[in-house]
């Protein structure tokens, strides 16, 4: 490592960097100790250490283990066919199909906080109020909200009750295979549209307000407003929304998964991560797992990819 | 506006039914917690009459949620502070030291970012069994400081970013070493935001399962929320017991949200608009 004032930095976060003159600090680490000059090293090493050990490294164990064998094979290398398993394993693509409802059903899971927040925005009577109500769920474990969910959606549960006496039912929320992925995934918009919304009020505090006004004056509808106003200037947050979601619905429904169905009626509700863990902890065949984790990776890398895309963007417009 | 102000009030009361069915599910565990088994079955929807804490002690006591409640609180807590020390050295580094290959650095911990946990599992669950950090609190402890640190990295590096150079400079003026400046200056000032990824890295340890249920197999070793999912199939004929214990693990959260709202939304807005 050389010495701490070696060429020029640019800005960690990706911003302008901030003008920082030649000062008594730079003048002074040139001069410093041998303890000073790896100041940057001692005081990043333990981070790195865990990063790299725990994370980058078991990604790079975890693919390779994907092509070997299981069982009697154990730790001969099988080249593709974990994958092909995968691919013929009616769970692995129910997962897959569910994946895809998941896709389908984004804008919905997006549209839903990005209206309420608008609303909010635009001071509905109890405005104040609602930004904190409608954000408690999103703090909540999904285990926590899928046992109370599983109470409230049993068959002779309220929610049944209360579509009876409006004529309705009753439905097995969970126990019919048709039904179950929707009810899980619309506990999990419940749960989490808290925190989109929250996200999207920060895009409305950055919000122009004489624009607003301007098309106020205009005589614009509410409509054309959200539609030629709003989301045109809020197209930074619409994306970090719609991709935070999206890696939300692929890696934080285990719980709810795990305490509201276990992957039941009938495989229905399964998801990759839940096949994942099945494989790992109940069959036993972590070759396997970790094949449906490599493919559940490169499912989140085309969404990350587009995030960190997205970030750094972000960054330069600041 | 008469238009607007009308949509307003017509949007309000969608919003207001919104607020009600956020509210209701927590309302309607907290009453059955405070019902009897007889009670429930007769009528699981009226108010009770009284405060009953008798399931609340029984899941408290007998069923063992005090055992877990301690060694989730024993983890949160050694999993925080760590966090907090190791996100704000890393952190001052990267904003306010120069040297080669700080935004390199900075890059690759952004990508770790991005590795799910259910991507390295199988094999994080084959290193902590080699090593003989399964089931003991330093490995699940170990397990969710790599899982949280470069989301907090991110976060107090750009928090950090935005301290004036100025203020360092003096330090050193004034005889500061680097650890000096690190320890009596930046850990002080960085108070508003290692509050909030404190309460953030908190709440998500807190509420994970996977992890836990993976790294932690034994029963006496169960986190609260482990131990939820395991009331489940105990108690599915005393949904009192089990809302009870549901109600155990959710008051902590709820606590905090009460008191921390804001700075969990604004450590959740981070990401978003700081970038």
């Amino acid at each position: 490592m050389g010495p701490a004032t070696a060429g020029p930095t640019e800005d960690t976060a990706g911003r302008a960097p901030a003008p920082r003159p030649a000062t008594a600090s730079a003048r002074r680490n040139r001069r410093g100790s041998r303890a000073e000059r790896l100041a940057p090293l001692v005081l990043l090493a333990p981070a790195i250490l865990i990063i790299a050990g725990l994370r980058l490294w078991p990604l790079l164990l975890g693919i390779n283990f994907s092509f070997t064998g299981d069982g009697a094979r154990n730790g001969m290398n099988v080249g593709l066919d974990n994958y092909l398993t995968l691919l013929h394993d009616p769970l692995f693509r129910t997962a897959l199909r569910n994946v895809g409802l998941l896709v389908l059903l984004l804008p919905v899971a997006v549209a839903i906080p990005g209206l309420l927040a608008t609303f909010i925005f635009l001071k509905v009577p109890g405005h104040r109020l609602y930004r904190g109500v409608y954000f408690f769920p999103a703090v909540l474990s999904p285990v926590i909200v899928g046992a109370i969910f599983n109470l409230l959606l049993a068959f002779d549960g309220p929610l049944n009750a209360l579509l009876g006496g409006l004529g309705i039912g009753p439905v097995d929320w969970l126990g019919n295979p048709d039904v179950a992925i929707f009810a899980v995934v619309g506990v999990h918009i419940w749960a989490t549209f808290g925190m989109a919304l929250v996200v999207f009020l920060a895009g409305f505090a950055t919000l122009d307000s004489s624009v607003l006004d301007a098309a106020k004056v205009d005589g614009a509808s509410l409509p054309q407003t959200i539609w030629h106003v709003i989301i045109p200037s809020l197209s930074r947050t619409i994306q970090f929304v719609f991709v935070t979601t999206m890696i939300g619905m692929l890696t934080s429904m285990f719980g709810l998964l795990y305490v509201m169905t276990g992957g039941g009626p009938a495989g229905s509700t399964y998801l990759p991560e839940y096949y994942v863990w099945i494989q790992q902890g109940q069959m036993n065949q972590p070759a396997l797992a970790s094949a449906a984790s490599t493919a559940l990776f490169l499912i989140m890398l085309v969404v990350g990819l587009g995030q960190i895309g997205i970030l750094r963007r972000a960054g330069k417009e600041d | 506006m008469s238009g607007t102000r009308l949509t307003r009030w017509v949007a309000a009361i969608p919003m207001a039914a919104l607020a009600l069915a956020t509210i209701y599910p927590l309302v309607f565990t907290t009453n059955v917690a405070m019902k009897t088994r007889r009670e429930y079955v007769l009528d699981r929807f009226s108010l009770t009459d009284s405060l009953r804490w008798d399931n609340i002690v029984k899941a408290w006591t007998s069923v063992g949620m005090s055992r877990y409640f301690l060694n989730s609180v024993v983890v949160v807590a050694c999993s925080v502070a760590l966090l907090l020390l190791l996100g704000s050295m890393a952190g001052f580094a990267l904003a306010r030291l120069r040297f080669r290959g700080s935004s390199l650095l900075f890059l690759g911990i952004l990508a770790a970012l991005f590795i799910p946990f259910q991507v390295i599992m199988v094999p994080l669950a084959r290193i902590m069994a080699d090593t003989g950090l399964i089931d003991t609190y330093p490995g699940l402890i170990l397990a969710y400081v790599a899982q949280f640190l470069p989301f907090t990295i991110f976060l107090l590096t750009s928090y950090y970013s935005t301290v004036p150079p100025d203020i360092i400079d003096a330090a050193r003026i004034d005889g500061n070493s680097v650890y000096g400046v690190y320890w009596r200056i930046m850990l002080p000032i960085g108070a508003p935001a290692l509050l909030s990824v404190g309460v953030l890295n908190a709440l998500f340890c807190w509420n994970d399962v996977l992890i836990s249920l993976l790294l932690m197999p034994s029963a006496e070793h169960r986190t609260l929320m482990v131990g939820v999912t395991s009331l489940r199939g105990q108690y599915s004929d005393d949904i009192p017991t089990f809302a009870s214990g549901v109600l155990i693990a959710a008051v902590p959260v709820l606590v905090a949200y009460l008191f921390l709202q804001r700075q969990i939304a604004d450590g959740v807005t981070a990401g978003s608009t700081k970038g």
